[in-house]
Order: structure tokens, then sequence, then C-alpha cells
């Protein structure tokens, strides 16, 4: 086994158990390890959306290979770019096959040139006294989103469901009572909880005689829904763990080098030599509010 | 003003407006640009978003460190490993130099690869991964049967937690009707208070079940309503899924409010008000 | 019994650090010495399995990973056991990602089964679009016009020069949809802004975080199944016949539940017999 990936077993091990020390309490393990993941995120992603998105669908529509011309003002800019960082602006342009719909003052693509400037302008934004540029492109994003959204809300989460919840009476075929099958009785079921739960949100009236009883029995389907999220909610969890535990015992192997016992048994000793230390103190237990 | 308030206020109007009824417009060239280029400028945008939180998230981090704020130490593994992440992905490949940039941060045997095997997934699988421990010590510390609600609850997480797991189809059914007979007496018993109707409720109860039981063989799975599995099917695809669609058709239509104030101008949270 | 209930309440005041060890402990056992308990298939599983086997011939089928490394336990064995299916039927399949970390995701799986297992084709079998960023909207694109979305797959191969994307050109070109989804964006989205719209059945394998979000779609028949969480992945793998790691990983979760449980129910106990000696006195 090559020595990156001993190298990397090694780490994973040692951030894992960093990650889990919390459990124990906050200490130097836990911080070390949620530090390192802050920074390695952000670095990470960043890398990711340059070379998956703003490299080729931007840069590559701005400036693409089929439209080089090195007397080109708008292609003298381009090099000048990749004269400081060749890897993202390749000689004679960004190949990603984009059509070109216009060439405007020698620029392919103009109408490419306005989320290129928002998209500036939100970096700007970091700069406090400018921190105002930022909106533009957000106000972009957000009307895009509420335009996607109150269709899509709408149509699959409001009258599709209404679709869902019609039940027929008048099939021959749906038995009335059936377990796990349609059936009538499952159809009733499903009415009068989705109208009984709905009816519960419904604050313009007083909950008091009929509506008060009706929503009540809303709040039982609302509860028996709720009870149901925590048994899968306890479900992910646990398989997460799982997964975790599978990992550890990997690394626990020989061809690993035993990673995972010398690290455990590592930080049992610095921590239980920390604790006896400090065992006069009131020592801080993890604050996670359980 | 006007750039910093109206300008923001008239964008998401117009690109709100232009999206909503893009929906319903057949006309081809706004219908290209709704379907295609809008599209594109918002996965632009989207990423440049991203690029500034993660530039904003370290800018903190410098700040913490120039200004020696408490934990600042710590701060330099933040910056550490951004810088390294950076690097892997800009500026080092791999050693053979032989995938293409771009390809880069997703192929075998390159630094990313390595950062996101070793560094990224065990960190982001073990944060996640606590909070089974914490789910566990909340059931055990703050799950209490108060009311008739609680009650519902508890019995709905506990029939769906055990019958979706192979060890509940290997309980037999006759078990669980043997505990119902037993919470029907407490339940007698909170209602009537007298320690002589529950015996009687709870010992022919037993007796029933007992017969039955004998008459028919003792089947793991019959009758199929106290069968934990099927039990748990008719909860998970009945009440459970009533309950869940009465908050999915509430919160829909929340949805297509708030984002109709979005586009009428009303709402404007996102420059701060 | 005086002993017992003092024991109770012992146990209820206990340091919450002894629950994460018994928690650990019954959770690294049965993945050290598995029991191999039987797995049943729930109906909402069987639908995947079905509709997955009565498409039609060569059918192109689209599948979206959006899950990271933090539910591969969960969401990795459902992309396994769906390639699995669809490359043993001999389906075309096209891969795109909503997350970043959902293309690592798709490259681990696609390795294993479509090049170790099957020895399939890149370009002609199989092809991994990739990822892009945009939530909803590259779900729109993809629905209106996936050639201006993706101009290249992941390796930066022109999309025009890959055999298997011939007649591919929006959502409507494909037979099916199935999403191995972890959250925002996922298989919410794929239902409202693509499968409802236009009509192209779809399934999906969710954590079992997100099942009660979905289950309604299932219901109203928007959805054609769903895999629920690690139970469903392991159902899966039982139906299609080649147990994987949402299998060995049942005896512990079966256990953990039990033990969850049983916290419940001494948590309440202990509460109980508190509250019945604070009214006495």
């Amino acid at each position: 086994m090559s020595t990156t990936i001993i190298l990397g077993a090694w780490i994973a091990v040692f951030l894992t158990f960093g990650i889990f020390s919390y459990l124990y309490k906050d200490n130097p393990f836990y911080k070390t390890a949620e530090h390192l993941f802050v920074g390695i995120s952000a670095g990470y992603w960043t890398s990711l959306f340059f070379w998956t998105q703003i490299q080729p669908n931007l840069f590559g529509r701005l400036w693409p290979s089929s439209n080089y011309s090195s007397d080109s003002f708008w292609y003298m800019i381009y090099n000048g770019l990749g004269f400081f960082y060749s890897p993202g602006f390749p000689n004679g342009g960004v190949d990603k096959g984009h059509e070109i719909h216009n060439v405007v003052l020698g620029i392919p693509n103009i109408h490419y040139l306005i989320p290129f400037a928002l998209g500036i302008m939100m970096l700007l934004s970091l700069i406090p006294k400018i921190s105002w540029f930022a909106r533009w492109g957000i106000a972009y994003t957000v009307g895009m989103a509420a335009g996607l959204r109150a269709y899509g809300f709408l149509n699959s989460n409001v009258i599709g469901q209404i679709k869902g919840t019609a039940a027929s009476f008048s099939d021959p075929n749906l038995p009335f009572w059936s377990l796990t099958s349609p059936s009538i009785f499952n159809s009733i079921v499903i009415l009068v909880g989705t109208i009984t739960g709905l009816l519960y949100f419904y604050f313009s009236k007083e909950h008091k005689g009929i509506l008060g009883k009706i929503s009540k029995v809303g709040i039982y389907f609302l509860m028996i829904s709720f009870g149901a999220s925590f048994g899968f909610a306890v479900m992910g969890r646990i398989s997460l763990l799982i997964g975790r535990f599978v990992d550890l015992i990997k690394y626990s192997g020989s061809e690993y080098y035993n990673a995972t016992l010398w690290i455990l048994v590592a930080m049992i000793i610095i921590l239980g030599y920390d604790a006896f230390k400090n065992r006069g103190n009131n020592s801080s237990v993890s604050k996670d509010a359980a | 003003m006007i750039w910093k308030r109206q300008i923001p206020i008239l964008i998401v109007a117009v690109v709100g407006a232009i999206t909503l009824f893009g929906w319903f417009i057949d006309q081809p060239d706004i219908k290209s640009f709704v379907d295609d280029d809008a599209t594109q400028w918002y996965d632009i945008l989207a990423s440049f978003a991203i690029i500034l939180g993660a530039l904003n998230l370290i800018k903190l981090q410098f700040q913490k460190v120039a200004k020696k704020k408490k934990g600042w130490p710590y701060s330099l593994f933040a910056i550490g490993g951004f810088f390294f992440a950076i690097t892997a992905g800009f500026f080092i490949k791999s050693l053979d130099n032989t995938v293409v940039w771009g390809a880069h941060v997703t192929t075998e045997g390159t630094l990313s690869k390595w950062i996101f095997d070793y560094m990224f997934t065990p960190l982001s699988a073990t944060m996640f991964s606590l909070l089974a421990f914490f789910v566990a010590s909340a059931s055990y510390r703050a799950f209490r049967i108060r009311n008739f609600e609680a009650t519902l609850l508890l019995a709905a997480g506990i029939i769906i937690m055990v019958g979706r797991v192979p060890i509940g189809s290997m309980i037999s059914s006759w078990f669980i009707m043997y505990i119902s007979v037993l919470a029907l007496g407490i339940g007698v018993n909170s209602w009537k208070k007298n320690k002589m109707i529950t015996f009687g409720v709870v010992g022919i109860g037993i007796v029933i079940v007992t017969i039955a039981g004998f008459l028919t063989g003792w089947p793991i799975d019959q009758p199929g309503i106290f069968y934990l599995p099927i039990l748990q099917e008719w909860i998970y695809f009945y009440p459970n899924v009533a309950g869940a669609r009465a908050i999915m058709i509430g919160i829909g239509l929340g949805i297509f409010a708030t984002s109709i104030r979005y586009i009428l101008g009303i709402e404007k949270s996102y420059i701060g008000e | 019994m005086n002993g017992l209930t003092e024991l109770i309440l012992k146990i209820g005041k206990v340091d919450r650090r002894w629950i994460f060890i018994v928690l650990a402990i019954v959770v690294f056992i049965p993945i050290l010495v598995p029991i191999g308990m039987p797995i049943r298939a729930t109906v909402t599983t069987k639908v995947v399995y079905d509709t997955i086997e009565n498409l039609p011939p060569n059918s192109n089928v689209l599948v979206s990973i959006e899950y990271s490394p933090s539910t591969k336990p969960e969401n990795h064995p459902m992309a396994i056991s769906i390639l699995r299916h669809l490359f043993k039927n001999d389906h075309k399949v096209f891969v795109t990602c909503l997350w970043p970390d959902g293309q690592f995701m798709a490259q681990d799986a696609l390795k294993q089964v479509a090049k170790e297992e099957f020895g399939k084709i890149y370009g002609e079998d199989y092809v991994l679009l990739g990822f892009r960023p945009g939530g909803e909207a590259v779900i729109k694109g993809i629905v209106s016009n996936i050639r201006k979305l993706y101009t290249v797959d992941v390796n930066q191969t022109k999309i025009d020069e890959i055999p298997m994307m011939e007649g591919i050109y929006k959502f409507s070109d494909f037979a099916f949809l199935f999403t191995v989804s972890a959250g925002f964006p996922g298989t919410v989205e794929w239902v409202q802004y693509a499968s409802d719209p236009t009509g192209v059945p779809m399934s999906s394998g969710v954590t079992s975080i997100q099942v009660n979000e979905v289950m309604p779609y299932v219901q109203a028949g928007q959805m054609k199944g769903l895999l629920a969480g690690m139970p469903g992945a392991a159902e899966y793998e039982a139906l299609i016949g080649q147990k994987g790691s949402a299998t060995s990983g049942m005896d512990a979760q079966s256990i953990a539940h039990l033990v969850i449980v049983l916290f419940i129910i001494l948590g309440n106990a202990a509460f109980f017999i508190e509250r019945q000696r604070s009214r006495k006195y």
C-alpha cells in the first residue's frame, strides 16, 4: 500500500477521533479538527466551483477558442489573464464547445458580461465600504428562485397533493379494508387526516366547539407524523454512525499499521492525563443541548 | 441609495416576474432566455456566491488571528487548510501531471481527490454521525410521556424504529398483543383508578390472547395488525402521510405567498430590511 | 421493589457520557460479529424494483447523485444497487450531480459497478455528465436543453463527441429518472421541476431524515416508490440478490434501535417514579 494512502488513513483516523472526542468534552483535538474542516471546505468548494462552472461556462462563453484572434483587444485581456494563471486561461481560448450567439465589439456572447460583472461585484463586496455590491447578484438569484419556487411549490406541493388526497369511493375494485394496499378505509384515513391536519393550522377562527374537536383530531395525525419523523431521524443518525465505525475498523488493519488503535490509545492517554491534572477544577462537559 | 436599495428590488421584481411567467409563455425568444441563458446566469452567480462565502469565512479567520482573539491559534489551522485545498485545486494537480486541468478536481490520483478522501470525507461524515449520540441522549433524558399526544408520538416513533429494521420481523405479533393488553390496563387504571377493574381487564385480555394463540398455533405474523412490520407499513403509508401532507400543503402555500411577496417587492430581507 | 425503583431513579440521573459509551458498544459489536437477520422488503422498495424491472429494453435512464460522504452509509449502497440493476438489464445510464461531492460519489459508484463488475464502456453504456451548481436552475436547464448546460462531460470531453448522447437533448428524452438524494437540491426539486411538468416517471432513494418530506409524493403517485434510508438500501440489495454494505449494517441498526427504545422506556420509568413521589410528598 502506498505511503500517501497510509498517511491519508492515519490523518483520517485522527480527524475522526478528534471530532468524536467532543463527546467527552470540548478539547484541542476537536477544535483543531473543526477548524481544519472549515478551512478545507472553503478551499475545496472554491476550486470545485471555479473549475466546474466559472471557467467552462462563463470564460468558455466569453473567450471561446473558436473565435480566438490574437489581434482582438478582448483576447488581449484574455492573454493577460493567462499570463498570470495559464491553467485557467489556456492558450488560444477556452474550448468547451459553447455556441456563439452574438459578437458585439469583438466580444462573443456579450450578454454574459452581465453575470460576469455581477459576480465580480459579489467578490468585491468583501471590501467593507462596498459591501452593498453583492446585493445586485443576490437580488438576481433571489428573484429567479422566487419565480421558480412559486410555480414549483404550487403545482407539486399543493395541487399535486390535493389530487393525491382525493378518495375514490365508487371504484368497484377497491376493497373496503386492507392494511397495506389501497382500500376505502385507507383513503378515508388520508382524507380525514389531511383535512383535520390543515384545519389545525387555520388560526383565523378560535379552536372551540366543532373546530376545536376537528383540530384535536388533526393534532393526533400530526403527532403520528412527528413520531414517524423521530423514528426516521434516529434511523438516519445510527446509519451514519455505523458508516464511521466501518471505516475505523478498516483502518485498524495491519496494512494501515493499526492506525485506529494507536491513535485511540494516544488520545485516551492525553485526555485522561489532562482530566487527572484538572481533577480539582470543574471540567467543562460537552455543552451540547441534547 | 438608489444603487443600494431600489435597483436590487427592481432586479428581483423583473427577474422574478420573467421567471414566473416564463412557465406559461411559449414565445421562443423569451422561453429560450428563461430556460437557457437566465438559468446559466443563475448557475454562474450561485458559484460566485459560494466563492464569496468561502472567502468571507477565511477573511474572518484572518481577522481573528490579526486581532489575537480567543482561540486564534486554531484559526491558523483553518487558514492552513484553506491554502492547502487551494494549492491542490489551482497549482498542484498530481504527481504525474497527466490529468487535464478542470478534471483534476474529481479524478483519482490527484491531490484534490486525496484531500477529499482522507480529510474532507472523514470530517464531514463524523460531524453528522455525532448526532447519533445526541439523539440517544435526548431520547433518554428528554422524551417524556406527559400527555396523550406525546404518547401517540412516542408509540409511532417506536413502532417505526423497531418495525422497519430486521429485528422487527422477528418479534411475534402475540408479544405485541400482550404488550397492548398491558397498555390497555394502564389506560383503564388512569381512567377508573380502581385496581379490581384494572386486574380484571388485564386478566381477561391475557386469557383471550393466550386461548387465541393456542387455537391458531402462534403464527409469528398473524394477526397482521399486531405484526410490527405490517403495522409500521400502515402507519408509514397512511396516517403518517396524512400528517406530512397537511404540513406540505401548508408550507407550499406559504412558499408561494412568500415568493409573490419577493417579486412584488414587499419582502426585502435579502437587502437586510 | 424499593431497590428496583431506586435503581431506575439512579439510572435516570446517569451522566450522558455513559449513554454515549453504551451506544458506541452496541453499534460496534454487531459490525464485528454479524448476526445475519433476514431482510424483508417493504412495498415502497418493491415498487422501485418493479418499475426498473419493467422498463423497456435499452432505455435511457437518468441517475442523479446528490449526496455527500456524510450520508454515504445510507445513500451509497442505494446508488450501487440501482446501478447494478440498470446495468444488469442493459439500460443506458446518464449520471448527473446537483451536489459537488456527488460527483466523487458518482465516480466511486461507477468505477465499482460499471467498470469493475460489469465491464461497461464509458461513452457507450454510461456517461458521467458531472456536477453543475445552481440547484433548481440546473434541473430546469436539463428539462429544457441539456446540451446548453453540459457542453462537456466530467472528463472535459465535448458532449457532441460522446456516442450515447445522440438523440438526448432534454429531460423528456429519458425514460426514467432515479435520484439518490440527501437534501437540497434533490428529490423534491426533481419532482417539482422535472417529473411533474414533463410526466417522465421518477423514483428516489433518500436518507431516513428526508423520508417524511417525500412520502406524500410517493402516496400521490408523483414518485414510483422510494428507498428509505439504509433499511431501504438493504431491502433493495435483497431484491436484486446482491448483498452490500447496507445489509451488513442492518444488524447494528436493529440492536441500536432496540437499545434506544430501552433508553426511552427507562427514562420514562424514572420520570413516572419521580412524579409519583413528588405527588406523594
